[in-house]
């Protein structure tokens, strides 16, 4: 069964968009050229259905089969996008256009997003400054949940499973249309264990931390997700309301909180399923209206929204330096509101000219809490205007070009220690400024040009382009213990904008069964932003400074899809990053959790219209280039399967998909993981089943 | 290995592979000789002094280092070699000592032999301790020990 499970090898579902229906070959032949000439950055974009088939734990672990995006995980309940080895806030989340806020200046913030909400997403391999401004330095995700339900009464519950950590999660989705009116509820909700390793300890420092039965204590979590939609849909007019919340909360591996390894009272391992102190939990609430309207040679879109964003990081009260025993575990608070205003059109210049144009606007407010410091209280507002010619000259040939300008304010508010401390040099004792005020404004005047041309079998485009980010308040205003990692961090309010000017390139060959695509790249940051581990101790901890170097980064992905019969294709894909900082403290290192090059091949049996066999060995090499405190990591392999298949039962139908995953148990390390840091190898094998009712 | 030939190329394209060969290990923590203070269940009286003494090495350049010792009074410890030594009942700390400093290692280093006498005040609580030794190198990067003391 096995056998012939991997002999049936998989992987090559098309990339195909749930709201469309796929005709034979050839016409997906034409609309991937359609979709290929569109836009001249790389970009890529899958269905509700890819999201369920690749379903491993996290929306992102999900759309890490894509060449060139990552999941920089931590445990098995979080993981950020990282987009050829940007991450962070170099990557722009959006939700239907608006950018998706969360508290995102830690390395161990996932995304707030219910996955099984989500209809469509389009990741931008490049920078999309242009259209989304400030943090869309590296790539955007853009995650849509714009499905239009056709029938009176529609819906679909999703139950699912992971053994890796006993998993168990379910999701509804009760859909409608009347006449004009349509509306959507949603409802996610999971729950998971700690999850396992193929190890019985790790090493961290000179500690050595023993896992019961291989499981990584406290890293369990749940997630209680809800969503509603009201829409009208018109012959020229479209709204969409929606009301969104989600919630979760997760332990922090116990061990992992900072480099001291404590003794608590608490028994982490008397149940796999509690969290325990240190955890975190996250609610984001989110309101979100969007306008459309459209007529002869014209498009209108309009947003509000509203998000509001609560983080919560508790931890045992200890005493550490100077700071005596809190009286509660409140370690950090956040609230953040986050105010959006868009306003784009598109007009039809002529029969061959497209020109775009929009204003955006956002607003943020961030009040902390907690006897922890790491970012300040702050406001920022931003705002940009952009203007995009697209000029068609043949179905085979178009350019486009376009400007944006930015300009970005920041208030910081000062912040002084809860406690007293010995003045510096010996000076009588005070309650420390942490923080210090500060008001700074930036500009950033940013552009794009691209090209899209076909020929025969072969599209062909080009884009280049500079591109910004502000820096983030913990950038310019962070300045004391991260906890996670226990060193100093130290911003730096002086910092600059940061500013990239990239290069891409697309070379496409579509042939009846074979298709081929490269996408390399050049990037060029004058001023990226660095977190520089220094050889000075600021309080015992070793200090991190943010400083600015100039950074050079190249690289590509590779896609070969062969189908070898109708029912039997091939893919291969492959991605590669090379990345120095040619200035500064450490010219010559490359960039932190820099991804190794990557390949994976896949073999995919079809049979009986929608029922599929996939089987995969999937292989990265080692990544030696470091920079401090990371460790060198060999490279690794897995192999993983995956099969799927709908049976009709009455008027419904019920969808089955199952995927294993490390199918050999083997005991590897992902060098862009963030535990990677403390030698916590990734997780064994594991297997996920998805099984989903349409009605 | 055409794979490993275009990588390289597409590296010498960049021209950004003459980049000097960097430092990509931690400094070590040595005991000076077959010398070295405090040790595991080490134990020290208040109002003398505790001698420290460790060798710091680097393959390039040392940074410098930090000596801190905060009480085990909870038992905290996990490390594998500041085990736990005595098995005093937990307690709360009502005085207890606190030491952090750090100390600049001369530019150019790659041996460093630290020696320095940490007086310990008379009023402090009495019990575990533990002493943190830390030291990076001029690249940032860090290495750590922990000893388990006793204070009488």
């Amino acid at each position: 069964m096995t056998a012939s499970l991997i002999a049936a090898a998989f992987m090559l579902l098309p990339v195909q968009d749930t709201t469309e229906v796929l005709g034979p070959a050839t016409i997906v032949g034409d609309s991937r050229h359609q979709e290929l000439m569109h836009l001249t950055l790389g970009s890529v974009e899958v269905g509700r259905n890819y999201i369920e088939n690749h379903f491993t734990g996290t929306l992102m672990q999900s759309l890490s089969t894509i060449p060139g995006v990552q999941a920089r995980s931590i445990g098995s309940g979080q993981s950020q996008p990282v987009i050829r080895g940007l991450g962070f806030n170099r990557v722009a989340v959006t939700m239907d256009g608006i950018k998706h806020e969360g508290q995102q200046w830690g390395d161990d913030h996932g995304l707030e997003i219910d996955q099984f909400s989500i209809d469509r997403v389009e990741v931008v391999k490049g920078p999309g400054a242009l259209m989304y401004g400030s943090d869309a330095i590296g790539g955007v995700v853009g995650l849509y949940t714009n499905y239009l339900p056709t029938a009176p009464v529609q819906g679909r519950v999703n139950l699912y499973g992971r053994s890796g950590n006993l998993l168990v999660g379910t999701s509804a989705r009760l859909e409608g249309r009347s006449g004009p009116f349509f509306w959507r509820m949603h409802l996610t909700a999971q729950d998971y264990a700690d999850y396992k390793v193929p190890a019985d300890h790790i090493e961290y420092y000179s500690y050595e931390i023993p896992l019961k039965g291989g499981t990584l204590r406290n890293t369990a979590g749940k997630e209680l997700d809800g969503a509603l939609t009201l829409g009208y849909v018109g012959k020229t007019f479209r709204n969409d309301l929606k009301l969104s919340h989600t919630y979760a909360k997760s332990g922090f591996f116990a061990n992992a909180h900072g480099l001291e390894v404590r003794l608590s009272d608490i028994d982490y391992d008397a149940s796999r399923r509690d969290i325990d102190l240190p955890w975190q939990s996250v609610r984001h609430i989110r309101v979100h209206d969007h306008a459309h309207w459209h007529g002869e040679g014209y498009v209108v879109d309009a947003d509000l929204a509203w998000q509001y964003n609560h983080r919560e990081e508790e931890s045992e009260p200890v005493s550490h330096g100077y700071m005596p025993a809190p009286e509660d575990s409140h370690e950090r608070i956040f609230r953040k509101h986050t105010l959006t205003g868009k306003v784009g059109a598109k007009v039809n210049l002529g029969a061959r000219n497209i020109l775009q144009g929009g204003v955006d606007a956002e607003f943020q407010h961030n009040r902390r809490g907690g006897w922890g410091f790491i970012i300040p209280d702050f406001e920022t507002v931003e705002g940009g205007v952009f203007l995009i010619d697209k000029h068609v000259f043949s179905d085979a040939f178009n350019v486009n070009a376009g400007v944006r300008y930015d300009h970005a304010f920041t208030a910081i508010h000062s912040y002084r220690d809860w406690f007293v401390a010995p003045g510096a040099d010996g000076g009588a004792p005070e309650y420390r400024e942490r923080s210090a005020e500060a008001r700074r404004h930036f500009d950033s005047f940013t552009w794009s040009a691209g090209v899209a041309w076909s020929t025969g079998r072969w599209v062909l485009k080009g884009n280049i382009g500079k591109s910004f980010r502000v820096p983030i308040v913990k950038e310019l205003g962070a300045d004391g213990v991260n906890y996670h990692i226990f060193r100093y961090e130290k911003g730096n309010p002086d910092l600059a904008p940061e500013e990239s000017y990239q290069m891409d390139l697309g070379i496409h060959w579509t042939g009846e069964k074979l298709s081929v695509s490269a996408d390399p790249f050049f990037n060029w940051f004058p001023s990226y932003i660095y977190l520089n581990p220094r050889s000075t101790y600021f309080e015992g901890l070793q200090m991190y400074e943010y400083t600015q170097c100039r950074v050079l980064r190249t690289g590509f992905e590779l896609q070969v899809t062969w189908k070898i019969i109708p029912c039997l294709a091939l893919e291969a894909k492959g991605d590669y990053l090379f990345a120095r900082q040619m200035s500064g403290e450490k010219k010559g290192y490359g960039l932190p959790f820099a991804p190794p090059w990557r390949a994976s091949a896949s073999l995919t049996y079809s049979f009986l219209t929608d029922g599929y066999v996939t089987a995969d060995v999937r292989v990265a090499g080692a990544q030696r280039d470091i920079v401090p405190p990371e460790k060198s990591t060999d490279g690794w392999y897995t192999l993983n399967v995956q099969a799927g298949k709908s049976f009709p039962l009455g008027n419904t139908v019920l969808k089955a998909g199952l995927q294993v995953e490390n199918l050999l148990n083997r005991r590897y390390y992902d060098h862009t993981s963030y535990y990677r840091l403390i030698g916590v190898p990734e997780p064994g094998i594991s297997a996920s089943l998805m099984l989903g009712l349409e009605f | 290995m055409k794979k490993c030939k275009f990588f390289v190329l597409l590296c010498v394209l960049s021209g950004a592979c003459s980049s000097p060969s960097k430092d990509i290990t931690a400094p070590e923590i040595l005991p000076q000789g077959d010398y070295a203070s405090p040790v595991n269940c080490q134990a020290f009286e208040r109002g003398t002094y505790l001698p420290f003494a460790y060798a710091f090495s680097d393959d390039v350049e040392l940074g410098s280092y930090n000596l801190e010792i905060h009480s085990n009074f909870d038992h905290h410890t996990h490390s594998t070699e500041a085990g736990e030594c005595g098995q005093e009942p937990a307690k709360k700390p009502v005085n207890a000592w606190i030491f952090n400093q750090s100390y600049e290692i001369p530019a150019g280093s790659r041996v460093y032999e630290a020696s320095r006498n940490i007086p310990i005040p008379l009023d402090v609580d009495p019990g575990e301790y533990h002493f943190m030794i830390r030291v990076t190198d001029a690249s940032g990067w860090q290495e750590i020990k922990s000893v388990s003391i006793r204070i009488l």
